[in-house]
């Protein structure tokens, strides 16, 4: 069953906001990131590391632990992607709200990693969602996931939203996937 | 517990003692962090010494190294004859896959491939991860020089075996100081025999 909604944009401010106040917002959303930590396997501890006292990306304006989904702006999706877990990955990053960033942190999500020839595996997480940076490792150090946020840092404030959000601009997860696309196809009818 | 307010006194004593105490948080992007040495960051390739032997492409775990050659023939010298020589065309490791294991770096009978701790290359594109020779090779500028040996560690075999030939060369000089050079080649026959 799927509804149709419109598609997300972030209101005519953004689109209509001449270049130095699209710097002011790009600024602050840089700046903000809440993020929110798919973690799947070995790679979440080292998430996990980077937000302890020692790296700590609050620094970076990475605010961790946001109380759900809802809440968060960026998205690090940190271990292997099963299969059995893409529906889930996608239906959490489709509940983030706009304007939403996400990081492949590690090789499983990147690309499947060593069990890119497994048959449960998905080859990488950006078969199900759009992915911002990709940051190489197995696992990265904590200071790989820093440079990371660096880059996509560098990345918001280069872009624009109206841009971004053009219906044409491919923003959508590539089709051609054999994963189940939406969670709803999991479910049997007596809800297993 | 006795008294009341003696959780609160405790409490304030840690905070007391980690105040005097420096932050233990490093300032990665303004600092660069000290990595531990053998740090296992990215893979450099040495193009001159790669003969494509694929021993890396074939060991390699995830199968994330990609070799293209082809075979060039050398002109054959005056009495000899041509010799056929594999030319690297494509040597590309794609590190979205890479486990970092360091096999292909251990198989390289020719020395070719190398750790680098460097680790700043997260990438917006996927295809960017994929390092073709080029950007493999610049990884080689920075490649540390390699530990030095453990000063209680045994030494390695052939230092043992260079300095047993080269004693022997010199013993066996001083003994026939004038002896032709026809009998030094037969006596550099027997030290294999003598050695096993």
């Amino acid at each position: 069953m799927t509804v149709d909604l419109p598609h997300p944009t972030v209101g005519p401010l953004q689109r209509m906001a001449p270049e130095p106040m699209r710097l002011i917002l790009n600024w602050g959303r840089r700046y903000s990131l809440w993020v929110f930590n798919f973690g799947l396997a070995c790679c979440a501890i080292e998430f996990i590391a980077s937000s302890m006292s020692r790296h700590d990306f609050i620094r970076l304006g990475v605010i961790p632990f946001a109380p759900g989904p809802r809440q968060a702006d960026l998205m690090v999706v940190s271990g292997t992607v099963t299969d059995k877990m893409a529906p889930a990955v996608k239906r959490l990053y489709e509940q983030m709200p706009e304007p939403k960033y996400v990081i492949s942190f590690g090789a499983c999500s990147n690309s499947g990693g060593p069990y890119w020839d497994s048959y449960c595996v998905t080859k990488g997480v950006d078969q199900i969602v759009p992915v911002d940076v990709y940051v190489p490792g197995c696992p990265p150090r904590p200071e790989a996931l820093l440079q990371g946020i660096l880059r996509l840092q560098q990345k918001i404030a280069a872009e624009s939203l109206a841009d971004r959000y053009t219906p044409h601009a491919p923003v959508g997860p590539i089709e051609t996937v054999p994963v189940l696309s939406t969670p709803t196809d999991l479910l049997r009818p007596d809800g297993r | 517990m006795a008294f009341p307010g003696s959780g609160l006194a405790k409490g304030l004593a840690v905070t007391l003692r980690t105040m005097t105490r420096r932050s233990v948080t490093a300032q990665y992007p303004d600092v660069k962090p000290e990595l531990p040495p053998r740090s296992r960051g990215v893979i450099a390739l040495m193009e001159e010494n790669c003969t494509v032997c694929m021993l890396c492409a074939r060991e390699c775990p995830d199968w994330c190294i990609y070799i293209d050659s082809h075979k060039e023939t050398i002109p054959a010298p005056p009495g000899g004859r041509e010799r056929a020589r594999n030319v690297l065309d494509r040597f590309a490791i794609d590190f979205s896959l890479c486990m970092y294991c360091g096999i292909c770096i251990e198989v390289c009978p020719f020395d070719a491939l190398f750790w680098t701790p460097e680790f700043e290359y997260a990438e917006l594109d996927i295809r960017d991860m994929t390092h073709e020779k080029g950007r493999l090779g610049e990884w080689m500028a920075t490649v540390p020089a390699p530990p030095a040996d453990d000063p209680h560690g045994a030494r390695a075999k052939e230092v043992d075996a260079a300095r047993k030939s080269a004693d022997r060369a010199e013993a066996t000089d001083a003994a026939s100081p004038d002896a032709a050079k026809p009998d030094a080649a037969p006596s550099g026959g027997d030290e294999p025999a003598v050695d096993t």
